[in-house]
């Protein structure tokens, strides 16, 4: 091929690409390219070029020569593989790393020493230099000393005497690893999981303990008993002897949830009788003694005395107000009247309201009614609101009637009713007559428990409809249950006239009923003595124990000298710690020679003699009013600072009320034990010695936070003449030995690779020295 | 005679020989059979190479089949170790402070091995304590300073040896270290000398009236009560100081680790003189009376007085109260002892009883003895056998504390009336000072037979002895430390503590600290009032139970009035209150 046909070849070449670069409808924009060196720009060459360098232009210029092609071809091969590396980081950013980087480094290198540190500054001492040469220890000193003398003869026979122990190497047990690591990790992994159950079980058992709801409790008390039900059914088919225990076992937990009578008005027993006992009395009887035996068993023992804390009522009340003058409407109690009539209400003036009372029950006239004041109407309305209440408090129960009277002598017959019942709890004997009586008379009968049974005069429920609308609504239901009462009282009172027909069952009934008077009667009263009794740590035998069936007066007085007299028991100690004197056969001096013969054997009947004759007794109480001056000296009193008519009134008579009073008494600290508290006549100066408190530690040196541990930090003393000098200088050793005319060189890294240092690893030592 | 003729000993001359003992026995017919051990040392350490000399043949045998156990060191007897034991120990419960708490607790393996070594040095107390030992059917207050003199070798028999002396009682007193002996007469005589080898350091006649006189902390320095001031004399009778500050001293006590000279006036008056800067440490009257029954606790350094009233009160200078007062007998005290652990004190009243008291615990009494006469003077020795002087009587009693006593160990009668006497530490010697002069008599086991050389050595030297002045002036205790606990300095002073860390957690922005002020235990086991508490549960127990059957007594005649008719009323007698029927 000549040159002219490569040319047109180009040309031709030139034209096809012209051509076919035509057809693409879209301009383009040549880059510029320089050709020759200006100084001058055009501007329409400012075209940003990209800076992407294009290997294939760079490859342009290679032309197809076997060798280039081999080049082209790697470069393009690397072209491919390699990505272009991204742009150099900020120098701050570039500089922060580099330092974070160079860090972690000197702390990795660092960190190496610190083993070497933690050992140096726990050991007792650090001898300088550090480098010693190790001393060859291939045999025992006594053998090296051996073989630098010759023995005696005497040593020699010593040895053929006794010879020295050959001591034996001790063969030292290499540990066995009963596990591989594998089985490690897994036995560790398995107890961690264990671990974390429990943990996780612990929270939910909290956490179910916490739950308050009642419901909750019954339904996790019924799956349990089911599920137990459940396996007590499963072991009846495999194992009946232990089923049989099972059973008993349930049983038993029955009988003691029964016992506690817990379920005193939850049980079907009780939801029938209370259904029962809107109509039957002797229903609601039982009910109100099952009730009092469970507040019996469940009662917890009190002071009979009323403790200090509590607000004393009778305090408040002025001893001398009836005595001054009537008319200060200061001194007036508020308290209502009925009570203080109650009071006063025994003897001939009782029997005389009494007459009253039933002669106007007997007339009933409206007009009485209508024509009586303001305030009995009130007083009334007053006691009528409260029944009310009382009935809506025990709806489910629906027992009490509310009842009205038009006299105030109602609160009156309320409270005679209560002195009769007392009268009558002391009568034992006519207690059954009584009963009867009161039955006829149609009294109230105040109860100890809530149930409130009460009969109705029928006469008088009429009266309700004198009374403010505002109680009409409850009315009808009070008529309508008045009326069931009634009905149940006829057909009770006919039971009572058949049971008196029978005399032999009267018997029964009648202590029976005296059972439930017994606990019907005196609502407040608590029935101490007889729960309590059993709790007395009397030493008495069983005579001191009242019988259940002492009336509670009865068992009050008798428990209280015992109490007393439980007081008496506590003994003076002294008394029995003496020592009893031995006669002692001792010389006898030449001055008093009236025993000539020493007989050894015979103990010495004493004399009395001048001297034990005036023994002074006088010398020993006052040493023990001594005792107790220098007792008493350093106990602070309580120190009163109640001011008389601060924040009340003051005056003759006029006592302020205990708990005011105690506000303001500053109590006297704790009493603290004397050291010769139980020592007899023995006084112990306990004041403090201010000479020797400069010599005593008054604060805690720095790693101690127990007294105890300094203590016993400090026992033992470092002098030779108290420990021995072994010890002594072992005590006394300073921390760091440099032996003289040595150079201490600093420590290379020769150090790291000590064994002693290696095998320190104690990591909290460690960790707290590389913080520093 | 059972002296083991089945041992063979090597024989000395001071040995007795079973034939030498039949001659005595001839010599003395009331006497029939009786066995005296010398106290000398070198027959104890006789016996002890014997021992040794037998286990060794024995060890040697069973050498060959049984290998040693213990190839390093023999094992402690751990009943040892607790006798050396100071406390529980540290056990880094209150230090959080990992690298403190290493630190602590290597010094606690440090006071471990203390107190190993401690125990371990007990094996070096080689010498064992002497004893009388007689037949079944004898007694020790049988043998008397005769019989004793002639079986003991002739070194132990110069210790028996009497000095009339015509000066008036005289009072005796030795030197700390057992070696000097210092003899005031009441007419003025002062002498000291070398007991052992009767060598004397000087004899002067004050011409006053001396009441009583001390060693001070060596022997060349005395000090002598006169009839009006305290004067100090040398070793060569020169008087170098007439302490005028302190007059008409009745007794007195030298307390050597303080060196304090302890002193009560006829007025009342307590002064401790500071004998080695010459000051008053402390001046006070204990308005208890005129006494002159006064002793010191070594245990404490306290100063017990005894008084007319029966009270013992102990004083320390640095407070103006007694520190302890306890009742001891109803009537006037005649002699107070303490022994020399601070353990037991011995008081006798004139009601002629002695009772022994747990004076550490400041309780008792421990035992409680009836004599036929009131002890004049008291004394503890060194292994505690209590001397009591009963007119001309000397009663040695050998283990009279814990148990209570049948009878005395030893019983010595002179012609002449007992002033009062002294132990003479690590012999077994008691000095008497009596009305004629002094004696000197033996009691076997009597004194403590180690010595610790540095503590105090009777045979010092000269040089050694100026070298212990000056350590013991070195190591001088404050006088302010004298209390009734003397490691009461070792303890934190709590309550101030307690103010100071209350203090400092009321401020703000400051981390309070939570400390632990339990002090460290005292004493482990059963302590004298759980004691106390059963003996005072069982009375109580007793006592209930009696007064439960008295009741039960009394009772008896009532229920049987009740059911008797009382008096009749007539018509009204249904107002009288019936008894209750029981059902």
């Amino acid at each position: 091929m000549d040159p002219e046909d490569y040319e047109y070849v180009a040309e031709e070449h030139d034209r096809l690409i012209s051509a076919i670069s035509k057809l693409d409808k879209t301009q383009h924009i040549t880059e510029p390219t320089r050709n020759e060196p200006t100084n001058l720009n055009s501007e329409f060459n400012l075209i940003k070029p990209s800076k992407k360098l294009k290997l294939d232009n760079v490859l342009k210029v290679l032309e197809d020569n076997s060798h280039n092609v081999k080049i082209s071809k790697k470069l393009k091969f690397s072209q491919n593989k390699s990505k272009v590396l991204p742009k150099p980081l900020e120098k701050p950013q570039a500089e922060r790393i580099k330092r974070a980087a160079g860090y972690e480094e000197t702390k990795k290198k660092i960190g190496r020493w610190d083993p070497v540190i933690a050992r140096n500054r726990t050991v007792d001492f650090v001898s300088f230099p550090l480098k010693t040469r190790p001393v060859k220890k291939d045999t025992p000193t006594n053998i090296f000393l051996s073989k630098l003398k010759l023995k005696s003869p005497l040593e020699l026979e010593l040895e053929e005497v006794d010879p020295t122990p050959v001591v034996e190497p001790e063969v030292e047990e290499e540990e066995l690893y009963p596990m591989s690591y594998e089985e490690m990790v897994e036995h560790r992994q398995h107890l961690a999981k264990f671990r974390a159950q429990q943990s996780y079980r612990a929270a939910k058992a909290k956490r179910q303990s916490k739950i308050k709801s009642k419901k909750y409790h019954r339904i996790l008390k019924k799956e349990k008993l089911k599920q137990q039900l459940k396996e007590f059914e499963e072991l009846q088919a495999t194992n009946p002897e232990e089923a049989l225990k099972k059973l008993e076992e349930l049983e038993k937990a029955r009988a003691l949830e029964r016992h506690t009578l817990r379920h005193k008005n939850t049980g079907k027993w009780a939801k029938n009788k209370l259904v029962r006992a809107k109509y039957d009395k002797e229903v609601r009887q039982q009910l109100a003694e099952q009730l009092s035996v469970s507040r019996g068993l469940t009662q917890k023992t009190q002071n009979i005395e009323s403790s200090d804390d509590e607000p004393d009522e009778s305090e408040n009340i002025c001893d001398i107000q009836i005595s001054q003058d009537p008319m200060n409407p200061w001194m007036l109690k508020k308290s209502d009247k009925s009570n203080i009539d109650a009071e006063f209400n025994f003897g001939y003036k009782k029997y005389l309201k009494d007459k009253m009372y039933k002669r106007k029950e007997q007339s009933d006239s409206e007009e009485d009614e209508v024509d009586q004041n303001k305030d009995d109407d009130m007083s009334s309305l007053k006691t009528l609101t409260e029944s009310l209440k009382k009935l809506n408090e025990n709806e489910s129960t629906a027992v009490i009637e509310s009842k009205t009277q038009e006299d105030d002598t109602l609160m009156d017959s309320i409270s005679e009713e209560k002195k009769s019942l007392t009268v009558q709890n002391k009568k034992n004997t006519q207690k059954e007559k009584s009963n009867n009586t009161r039955r006829k008379n149609k009294r109230k009968i105040v109860s100890t428990s809530e149930w409130v049974v009460e009969e109705i005069n029928p006469k008088n429920a009429t009266t309700e409809e004198e009374l403010n609308s505002a109680f009409d609504d409850y009315e009808d239901k009070v008529a309508l249950k008045v009326a069931k009462k009634l009905k149940g009282l006829k057909h009770e009172l006919k039971n009572l006239e058949t049971v008196s027909n029978k005399p032999n069952k009267k018997k029964n009934e009648s202590s029976k009923e005296v059972d439930n008077l017994e606990y019907l009667k005196l609502k407040k009263q608590k029935q101490m003595p007889i729960i309590d009794e059993p709790l007395i740590e009397s030493n008495k035998n069983v005579d001191e124990i009242p019988e259940p069936t002492k009336p509670l007066l009865e068992t009050l007085k008798d428990t209280v000298p015992s109490t007393t007299e439980n007081v008496n028991t506590d003994i003076d100690p002294n008394r029995f710690i003496e020592v009893k004197p031995k006669y002692l056969n001792t010389a006898v001096t030449n001055s008093e020679n009236n025993y000539d013969d020493l007989d050894d054997e015979e103990q010495v009947v004493p004399k009395v003699d001048i001297e034990e004759v005036f023994e002074e007794d006088d010398v020993v109480t006052s040493f023990r009013q001594e005792k107790e001056d220098e007792i008493n000296k350093n106990n602070p009193e309580e120190l009163s600072l109640t001011l008389p008519g601060w924040g009340g009134w003051a005056g003759k008579g006029i006592k302020a009320p205990k708990r005011k009073k105690n506000r303001f008494i500053t109590k006297k600290p704790p009493k603290t034990l004397r050291r010769d508290e139980n020592k007899g006549d023995v006084i112990i100066n306990e004041s403090k010695n201010p000479k020797l408190a400069i010599h005593k530690v008054s604060d805690l040196p720095h790693p101690f936070n127990s007294v105890k541990e300094y203590e016993e930090s400090i026992r033992t003393p470092l002098g030779n003449t108290f420990v021995p000098e072994t010890a002594h200088r072992k005590l006394i050793k300073p921390n760091v030995i440099t032996r003289s005319g040595t150079i201490i060189e600093p420590m290379d890294e020769e150090e790291l690779l000590v064994p002693r240092n290696r095998n320190f690893n104690n990591k909290s030592v460690i960790k707290i020295l590389g913080k520093q | 005679m059972e002296n083991q003729p089945s041992r063979n000993k090597t024989k000395r001359y001071f040995d007795t020989a079973p034939e030498k003992d039949e001659k005595t026995q001839n010599k003395n017919e009331n006497v029939k059979v009786y066995t005296v051990k010398s106290t000398a040392k070198l027959l104890k350490i006789q016996k002890y190479k014997e021992q040794n000399l037998n286990r060794r043949k024995k060890a040697f045998i069973n050498n060959n089949k049984i290998k040693k156990n213990f190839p390093n060191k023999a094992p402690i007897d751990p009943k040892k170790l607790e006798l050396h034991s100071r406390g529980e120990g540290f056990t880094g419960q209150g230090v959080l402070h990992p690298l403190h708490l290493l630190k602590l607790k290597k010094r606690e393996k440090k006071f471990k091995y203390a107190q190993e070594q401690a125990a371990r040095a007990d094996i070096l107390l080689t010498e064992g304590q002497g004893y009388l030992e007689v037949d079944e059917d004898n007694r020790t207050t049988s043998i008397n300073q005769k019989v004793i003199a002639d079986n003991v070798d002739i070194t132990a028999a110069t210790k028996i040896f009497e000095l009339n002396l015509d000066f008036g009682p005289y009072n005796a007193k030795y030197s700390r270290n057992g070696r000097h002996l210092l003899l005031g007469g009441k007419k003025g005589h002062l002498a000291a000398f070398d007991w052992v080898t009767k060598k004397l350091h000087f004899e002067i006649n004050v011409m006053e009236s001396i009441h009583d006189m001390s060693w001070l902390h060596v022997e060349t320095m005395v000090a002598a009560a006169q009839k009006e001031w305290l004067y100090i004399y040398d070793n060569t009778g020169t008087e170098i100081h007439c302490v005028k500050k302190l007059d008409k001293i009745l007794k007195m006590e030298f307390l050597p680790y303080h060196f304090l000279l302890a002193t009560v006036n006829e007025y009342g008056f307590m002064s401790w003189l500071d004998i080695s800067i010459g000051e008053i440490v402390g001046h006070y009257n204990n308005n208890m009376g005129r006494t002159s029954v006064m002793t010191q606790n070594p245990y404490n350094a306290t100063v017990c007085l005894g008084n007319p009233k029966g009270v013992v009160s102990m004083w320390s200078p640095s407070s103006k109260k007694p520190l302890a007062k306890i009742l001891c007998h109803k009537t006037p005290l005649t002699a107070v002892a303490v022994d020399n652990r601070g353990m037991y004190m011995a008081t006798s009243g004139v009601d002629r009883s002695l009772k022994i008291w747990d004076i550490r615990n400041l309780d008792g009494p421990l035992q409680h003895y009836k004599l036929r006469s009131a002890p004049v003077h008291l004394e503890f020795s060194q292994k505690e056998m209590l001397a009591v002087a009963l007119g001309n009587n000397v009663e040695v009693y050998s283990d009279c504390c814990i148990t209570t006593t049948e009878k005395p160990y030893l019983r010595h009668r002179m012609a002449k009336e007992i002033s009062n006497f002294k132990f003479c530490p690590f012999e077994d010697v008691l000095g008497i000072g009596t009305t004629g002069g002094f004696t000197s008599i033996i009691v076997p086991g009597s004194g403590e037979p180690n010595f610790d050389a540095l503590e105090s050595n009777p045979f010092q030297n000269k040089k050694q002895r100026k070298e212990a002045e000056v350590k013991a002036l070195l190591e001088k205790i404050p006088a302010e430390l004298i209390t009734l606990n003397p490691f009461e300095v070792m303890e934190v002073d709590v309550p101030s503590m307690q103010d100071r860390m209350e203090a400092r957690n009321s401020l703000l922005y400051l981390k309070p600290r939570n400390i632990d002020f339990t002090p460290k235990h005292k004493k482990k086991g059963k302590t004298n009032i759980a004691r106390k508490k059963i003996i005072k549960d069982a009375a109580r127990k007793k006592f209930i139970n009696q007064s439960i059957e008295a009741k039960k007594i009394l009772k008896q005649p009532e229920e049987d009035k009740n059911s008797k008719p009382k008096q009749s009323f007539g018509v009204l007698d249904r107002f009288v209150s019936k008894p209750k029927v029981k059902k």
